[in-house]
This record gives structure tokens, C-alpha cells and sequence, in this order.
């Protein structure tokens, strides 16, 4: 809001400009990504599974980056959500015959009003009280999810039918990616309206969003719900795609995971998270296989970046972006006003 | 000047009956009924209870000084287990095959707790200088939580690192020290859970001597509750945080080498000693090392019920459980925090 | 002792200090004076070294002080009273005196230095248990000059030990002051009770937008039409 009554009145055409430049990469992006599976090497079953890791990562990512990245609390107990949604459609598909899809909408909602109780619970503290309070609950929702072994079999795991009748890795790729974009589209949607203004208002200074008349705890507990309401989605994906589930999908280092994704491809922005999730999933991937006398390589490497960007590149990858567009705008810019001027 | 006057003037029983003491009592009265009844609670309370202070006070220390919530300090943990198995194990070897060595047997484990209390000294200086005086200098922006996520990096980093190189195998010792247990309020007590909690106790009596009465430990303590006026005095931040990371991390290093026999090393080790240190702390007040000293007890307390009454897998759970409750109450912790900001990040 | 050329300062987007000239001569009571935002409390700031030195120069003792970290400014013989004070809430008063002589390695020198600071302020002395945080306004002056005092330093800064405090407290605190300064403490005073200040110094400067427009004996400056005018509401 402020950048843009800042600007020069004569810089409404670039914004227009810029955003037909955005959408325009939107849908290369897009293009791109559906026609990937028919790019050598990913015609391999192998290359198409690390692309549905990819993409589940991705989706994972923009959830997560749509609580830390633009309300500023980090939720520290996010793979529980993910864990809640999972158990839930693969209980109702396994105990219940429930079709897989359905499932999927059930997860969700399960592990939206599990975030919403928590967010009740724990939003009215900040900072870390607030991430250490979502991860506190997380843990002990993982301990429920291992001790009642009755239902979910705890550790030894719960086998999940597929979600879609086939084996084909192809398939499912195009459902993550579905799922994948649904999110990031909703989500975007949310950020542009003034819920999304509320939110950045409320990240960036809690007391001066409180004085211009926005209840925070409102705003906080909608984008929380949200945003573990889209966890519990992929959740339910994963539950019957990896047919496997044990309570480990609900730890910490999963939610690291997520976190250091969503970090890496720079907070605040959606897009960042999700386009570098690719690289760094199939990369990491790779690295994993092709090293695999070296355990854990993958997940140093996971440690090593994010460290990095907490201390040197805090924008992560959609930061370096937004300079580059920045200074290449300017740059323009100035050759504009020199033609300008010398025409005068 | 209001709160001063407060203090003197309201009476002594209503000063005791806040909540904070209220839990404190209850704590108290269920140890003495366990004492009473079960004496294995009381025993295991204390045991595990001192170990834990050991973990909680050193990350209590980083936040109220540094104001570095440590997600690494479990990868401290995991370090001195390590270092200590290394050290141990010829050591081990020598007396397996010469069984009479008195001197062996009892003094053997010691050089490599020791030295992993060094070790993990020498990787909180090594945090600090290289990573968090750098994060220092670029921001200070949003700290907290910056270094929050940074830490986290360093656990996944530590912990996969330590699988690359030594692999998911469980490395553990039987028992430092195999002799039979003794009896104590008619529980047996292994002599390896006595030794525990006597390295526990004399830790914690030398920290907070350290803490209280030295030159350095006030330096602390003043840069804890005001930088500036630290600086004034000429102290030198730099050389505090040092100091402070590495002491915080030697604790914990030093817990997780006396604590081999109990956890055997592995690289995930450190999760469960790193949830246990956080609880206290949260439940204590973030930044205040005599509040987690205390609060390890009661976490420890909570866990021995669990354990005793609800069974093994519950372990984490009902004390979660009942600290997410008690902080619905009071935000800030039974004891209060001492730390500048917090509430502000 | 003290000596300040050209010395521009300030903070990231704001640059306040245009110039300034300054010297404090051993054993000398020099006050700084001016209106709110002149850039008094940044100097001090930038000779106790936290804030940077843009340009120009400042020496003590002959030694360049300016790019120094602030706890070697301290260790070189300067302390520094704040205008916040920065005590340390949850010590007591003893202790926040014995971490004010963290530089100091002699015991004696240390027992010395806390009996000459309850014999300047002996309700320290009656409180020395009490926690800081607990201390009254003035109380907190006193206990954090006194630890300014610890380390025995040659030349001190005080920042506005009169702010927020009522008149009977200010005088006993200016009172403290000059008799410091008759122990042979150099110090450099910042203050906007220019009345009473210019009483009991011998020198002052007036520093005006982040220059000095005027230097004088307290008395020349008394008389002067400007600091009349501006000042002193003659």
C-alpha cells in the first residue's frame, strides 16, 4: 500500500507492465512444469516419482510460507497438520471404505480445526512462544498418533490403498500439481485481498495493526487454519500415494524440512518456495540414491543452505529475484529518462 | 518505584499463594507422598531431574544472555555421548582384559566425560564465533527467531552429519560402572544412575558458584539483564557470548557423556534430552537458569508419573500435555522470565 | 586529556554531528550544553564508542579513541554514565558496583572504590542489598554513577543526571558532581538545566544542531545575551 501511493504517478504503467511480465512467467511456469514428465530423463518412473516428491514438497512449502512468511509466526508443529490430514483420510478409506478423494477434503478439514483449535491456543503469543507453542502441540499430537496404536497402528505403520488405480507415476504427478497450484492460487488470492493486507500488516507490526482498527487474533487464527488446512490436504496425498504411514511424517525434522524449503526459496513471497522446491528436491534426491553410501548427505546439505540463508541471504532465492527485477527496472528506467531527455 | 513498595508491603501469605507457588507446593507434596508410598518416583525424580538441569540451565543461560533460542543444544547432547563412547571404549577394551584393575574400573570413564564436556565447549565457541557473530553483524533484526531457524539448520546439519560418518548404529556402554546396585529407600539404584546424579549435583553447585560469586559468571549475568551498561563496565559482548555458548554447550555435552549407559549414542539422540530441556524452559520462563534448574524437577517429576502410571510411550506426552495447560494460565512461565524483549519479538 | 576535532557522527539515515570541537582539560568540570536534539547525547555516544566516528577525530590521552568498541573505550579510563543508566535490574546495588569494577583486577583498589562510592551516596550504603530495579529515580542516579566511578576513571561522561527527576533530588545529584570534581574527577556533563549548570562548572560549551556556537567560563556564558535569550528566558 505504501510502496505504491509512493510511487511516481508516470510508474502506473510499469505496474501494470509488471504485473502482464508476472503473469506471463506464471504461465511459462506452468506450461513448463506440465510438459516436464516428456522431457528426458524425467520419462523414467524414477525422474517422475522425484517430481511428485517435488511438487508434494512444493505445495508443503507455500503452506507453510503463507504463516511464516506474511503473519511472522513460525509454525514449529506444521508436519503434525500434515500428519492429522494423513491419518485421517487413511483411517476413513481403511476403516471405513470412504473413497481416497473424499478423504483428501476430510483430511483437510480435520487438520483445520485441529489448527484452529491450536491457533486459538497459542496465537495469542508471539514470536517464539508462538513457534514454540505449535510445536510443543505438534509433539504431542505425534505422541497421540504413536501411543494409540489401536487405531493407528503407532510405528509399525498403516498400510493406505492408492489413491488413483494405478502404479503409473505419471498420474499422480499431475494430481500433485493440481493440488499444487490450487494452493498456490488460493493462497495468492487470500494475500492479494485486504485479508492479505491485514496479515502483512499484522506481520510486520502487531501494536500499529492493532491501532488502525484490525483484531489480530482473528486474522491470525484464519491464516493458521488455512494454512494447516492445506497441510492436512497434502497430507491426505501422501497417506495414498506412499500407501505407508507411520507417525514419523509428523517430527520436527520433517516440519525442518518444509521450513528450510520454504526459506531457501525466500519467505513472504509463495512463489519462491515452490519453484525451488523442484531443484532442491529432485537434487537432494539424487544425491541420496547416487550417494547412498553416505546417509544423511542430502538432509547436511538441507542444513547447510538454510544456515546460509539465515546468516547471509535472508531473502532466500526470491529475494535475489526481486533485487535483479529491481535493478534491472531501474536500469531501464534510466534509459528511458536519458531518451527522454535528450528528445527534449 | 509501585512494585517496590509492593513487595514490602503485601503480606507473606498472600505472596505464597499465586499460582506459581501453588504448583511448586503441589509438586513438593506429591514428592513427599511418593517418598512416602513409592519411593522409586522420588529416587527417578531426582535422578533424571539433575541431568535435565544440567541441559536446561545451559539453554536458559544462551537465551538469557545471547537471546539465542538453541534448537541445536539436543546435537550437544548427542556430541558428548559421541566423544565420551569414543574415549571410552579402549579404555573399556583394557579392562575387559585385565578385570582385576581396580583403578581402571573406577576411574575409566571419567577421562571421557571429561573430555567431551571439553569438546562440547569447544563447538559452542566455534557456533558462536563462526555463525552467530556473523548473523550479529549483518542484523539484528528479528533475532530470535532468526537464530531459532538458524540452530535448527545446525541440528539437521549435526545429526545427518553424524549419520554420514558413523552410520544409525546404536553405540552404547552396558554400564560405566558394572557393579551391583545399591539400595536407597529400599530401591535399587544402579551405581551408574548414582554417579549421574552426584556429576548432576556437583555441575550444577560449581555453575552457579560460576553464576553467583566470580568475576565472570556477574559479567554474565549483568550482559544478560542490560548490554549496555555491561559495556559501560567494559565487558566485552564478544568475549561474554563465547564464554556463554561454549559453557552452555559443555553442559550439555557433559550430560550427554554422563547419560551414555542411559541413552546410547546414536544420531537422533539428542531429540528426546532437547524436548525435555525446552519443556523446562518454557515452563520456567525463557532466560531464567534458577527457574530451570527447579522446573527440571517438576518436568522430571511429570515424566516419573507418566512413566510409572500411564506407561513408557507417554513419556513426552502428559508432560506436554500439562505444560501447554499450565502456560495457558501464566504466558511467561512459572518463574518469569528475566529476559529483555522478549515479549516484543 | 579529552580532545574532539571535526567530529561528525550520527546514525544510519540521520547524520547529527556536523563538526564538532571539544577538549576537556585533566581535572577539569566541562558541561555540554543545548536545546533537545542538538546532538549532545551523541556526542557523548560517539566518544564512549557506540556510535561510529564519520569524520574527524577523538583523542585521550594523546590516543585515538574513535572506531573503538565501546568496552575499550572504558578499559582506556573513560567511563560513562547514560541517559537510561543501563543498571543491571536484578543485581543489587553491591553487585552492580562490583561488575562497574569488572576491569579492575585489584581487590583492595576495588573495597577502596565502593567505600568512596557509599561515602559520596550513603543511602547506597543503607540499600546495598536491594535490587536495582527496585531503587527510587534518584537513587538510580546515584547507584549508576557510582558504578561509573568503579574503575577509577580520569575522565567521566554524565548524561542529563537531572532528567526526570524532582528539583531536591537534581541538586543532590549536581551536588555529587561537583564534589567529584573536587576530588580531582575529570568530567564532561551533559545537561539542558542550563541555570544551575553553568553555576557549577568552569567551563561550557553550547552545541546547536550539531555544532558548538559557543565556549565559555560558566560565568561568561551566564552573561551572554544568546544563552540569555535562548536559554535562561532573560
Amino acid at each position: 500500500m505504501a510502496t505504491v501511493t509512493a510511487m511516481p504517478a508516470r510508474s502506473r504503467k510499469q505496474v501494470v507492465g509488471r504485473s502482464r511480465r508476472t503473469l506471463a512467467a506464471a504461465v511459462a511456469l506452468i506450461l513448463f512444469a506440465i510438459v516436464l514428465p516428456f522431457i528426458p530423463p524425467f520419462t523414467g518412473q524414477d525422474y517422475q516419482r522425484y517430481l511428485v516428491g517435488a511438487a508434494y514438497t512444493a505445495a508443503l512449502a507455500v503452506a507453510f510460507d503463507f504463516t511464516a512468511g506474511y503473519i511472522d509466526i513460525v509454525n514449529f508443529g506444521f508436519a503434525a497438520f500434515v500428519g492429522i490430514g494423513a491419518y485421517t483420510s487413511a483411517l476413513l478409506a481403511v476403516d471405513l471404505g470412504l473413497p481416497p478423494g473424499l478423504g483428501l477434503i476430510a483430511g483437510a478439514g480435520a487438520a483445520g480445526l485441529v489448527g484452529l483449535a491450536t491457533g486459538m491456543l497459542t496465537l495469542r503469543l508471539r514470536g517464539i512462544y508462538a513457534a514454540v507453542m505449535a510445536w510443543f502441540v505438534g509433539l504431542a499430537l505425534m505422541g497421540l498418533v504413536r501411543n494409540l496404536t489401536d487405531i493407528t497402528r503407532g510405528s509399525m505403520g498403516l498400510n493406505v490403498p492408492r489413491l488413483l488405480g494405478t502404479d503409473d507415476n505419471l498420474p499422480y504427478y499431475y494430481v500433485m500439481l493440481a493440488l499444487l497450484l490450487v494452493t498456490i492460487a488460493v493462497l495468492t488470492y487470500v494475500i492479494r485481498s485486504n485479508v492479505g493486507l491485514a496479515f502483512r500488516a499484522i506481520g510486520q507490526n502487531l501494536q500499529a495493526a492493532r491501532a488502525s482498527g484490525i483484531n489480530p487474533t482473528r486474522f491470525l487464527v484464519l491464516n493458521f487454519t488455512l494454512s494447516c488446512a492445506f497441510a492436512g490436504l497434502m497430507g491426505g496425498f501422501y497417506a495414498h500415494y506412499y500407501t505407508i504411514l507411520t507417525p514419523d511424517l509428523m517430527s520436527t525434522t520433517r516440519t525442518i524440512e518444509v521450513l528450510a524449503v520454504a526459506y531457501i526459496g525466500g519467505r513472504g513471497s509463495l512463489w519462491g518456495p515452490a519453484i525451488i522446491a523442484f531443484p532442491l528436491y529432485i537434487g537432494t534426491e539424487l544425491l541420496r540414491t547416487q550417494l547412498a553410501s553416505l546417509p544423511g548427505l542430502h538432509l547436511v546439505l538441507y542444513g547447510l543452505l538454510l544456515i546460509v540463508v539465515m546468516v547471509y541471504w535472508p531473502g532466500g532465492v526470491a529475494g535475489v529475484v526481486r533485487k535483479t527485477a529491481l535493478w534491472w527496472e531501474r536500469r531501464s528506467e534510466k534509459a528511458a529518462d536519458a531518451t527522454t531527455s535528450s528528445a527534449s | 518505584m509501585t512494585t517496590a513498595t509492593n513487595l514490602r508491603t503485601v503480606p507473606l501469605a498472600r505472596r505464597f499463594l499465586t499460582f506459581t507457588w501453588g504448583v511448586v507446593a503441589l509438586v513438593v507434596l506429591v514428592l513427599a507422598i511418593a517418598l512416602i508410598f513409592q519411593p522409586s518416583i522420588f529416587v527417578d525424580t531426582l535422578v533424571t531431574g539433575g541431568m535435565w538441569a544440567l541441559m536446561a540451565g545451559g539453554l536458559a543461560l544462551v537465551f538469557g544472555v545471547m537471546n539465542i533460542p538453541n534448537f541445536a543444544h539436543g546435537e550437544m547432547f548427542m556430541i558428548g555421548g559421541l566423544v565420551s563412547w569414543v574415549i571410552y571404549q579402549p579404555i573399556r577394551d583394557a579392562f575387559l582384559n585385565d578385570p582385576k584393575n581396580m583403578f581402571l574400573q573406577v576411574v575409566g570413564p571419567i577421562p571421557g566425560i571429561l573430555v567431551a564436556a571439553v569438546v562440547g565447549f569447544l563447538v559452542g565457541v566455534l557456533l558462536e564465533t563462526v555463525l552467530f557473530r556473523a548473523l550479529r553483524k549483518r542484523s539484528r533484526d528479528q533475532w530470535v527467531m532468526n537464530t531459532f531457524l538458524l540452530t535448527a539448520g545446525v541440528s539437521v546439519m549435526l545429526v545427518n552429519g553424524d549419520r554420514m560418518v558413523f552410520g544409525n548404529d546404536y553405540r552404547g556402554v552396558p554400564r560405566y560402572w558394572d557393579v551391583h546396585s545399591l539400595q536407597i529407600l529400599g530401591v535399587p539404584v544402579a551405581v551408574d544412575r548414582i554417579a549421574v546424579f552426584v556429576i548432576a549435583m556437583i555441575s550444577i553447585g560449581v555453575f552457579s558458584y560460576f553464576l553467583q560469586r566470580t568475576r565472570t559468571g556477574r559479567a554474565m549475568r549483568a550482559v544478560s539483564q542490560d548490554e549496555t551498561g555491561a559495556q559501560m563496565a567494559g565487558i566485552s559482548l564478544n568475549r561474554i557470548f563465547m564464554l556463554t555458548m561454549g559453557l552452555s554447550c559443555g553442559l550439555a555435552a557433559l550430560a550427554g557423556a554422563a547419560l551414555l549407559s542411559i541413552f546410547p549414542n546414536s544420531p537422533d539422540v539428542g531429540v528426546q534430552p532437547l524436548y525435555l530441556a525446552w519443556y523446562v524452559v518454557i515452563l520456567a520462563g525463557l532466560g531464567n537458569v534458577q527457574g530451570a534448574i527447579a522446573g527440571a524437577f517438576i518436568v522430571s517429576l511429570l515424566q516419573t508419573l507418566a512413566v510409572t502410571y500411564l506407561g513408557l510411550g507417554w513419556v513426552d506426552v502428559a508432560p506436554t500435555a500439562v505444560i501447554i495447560l499450565i502456560l495457558l494460565f501464566k504466558p511467561s512461565g512459572l518463574f518469569g522470565s528475566e529476559v529483555k524483549g522478549v515479549w516484543e519479538q | 586529556m579529552l580532545k574532539i576535532t571535526g567530529l561528525e557522527s550520527g546514525y544510519e539515515l540521520l547524520q547529527v554531528l556536523w563538526g564538532v570541537d571539544l577538549h576537556v582539560d585533566e581535572g577539569e568540570f566541562v558541561a555540554l550544553l543545548g536545546p533537545n536534539g542538538a546532538g549532545k547525547t551523541t556526542t557523548l555516544r560517539a566518544i564512549a564508542g557506540y556510535v561510529p566516528a564519520l569524520h574527524g577525530s577523538v583523542t585521550f590521552r594523546g590516543q585515538q579513541i574513535s572506531g573503538m568498541s565501546p568496552n575499550k573505550v572504558s578499559a582506556a579510563g573513560i567511563g560513562y554514565v547514560s541517559e537510561a543508566l543501563n543498571l543491571f535490574p536484578s543485581m543489587s546495588i553491591y553487585e552492580n558496583l562490583l561488575v562497574g569494577a569488572y576491569t579492575v583486577k585489584d581487590k583492595a583498589k576495588i573495597k577502596a572504590n565502593i567505600d568512596l562510592v557509599y561515602e559520596l551516596f550513603p543511602r547506597l550504603h543503607e540499600r546495598s542489598g536491594q535490587l536495582a530495579g527496585t531503587l527510587s529515580g534518584g537513587e538510580r542516579k546515584m547507584l549508576a554513577i557510582g558504578r561509573g566511578l568503579m574503575p577509577s576513571p580520569s575522565l567521566l561522561l554524565v548524561d542529563e543526571p537531572s532528567l526526570g527527576l524532582a528539583p531536591i533530588p537534581t541538586l543532590a545529584a549536581f551536588d555529587a558532581l561537583k564534589q567529584l570534581s573536587k576530588r580531582g574527577v575529570t568530567i564532561l556533563l551533559v545537561e539542558q538545566n542550563v541555570n544551575t549548570t553553568l553555576r557549577i562548572v568552569d567551563r561550557a560549551y553550547v552545541l546547536e544542531q550539531g555544532r558548538i556556537v559557543l565556549e565559555g567560563t560558566g560565568e561568561q556564558l551566564l552573561g551572554d545575551t544568546h544563552v540569555q535569550e535562548a536559554y535562561l528566558g532573560i
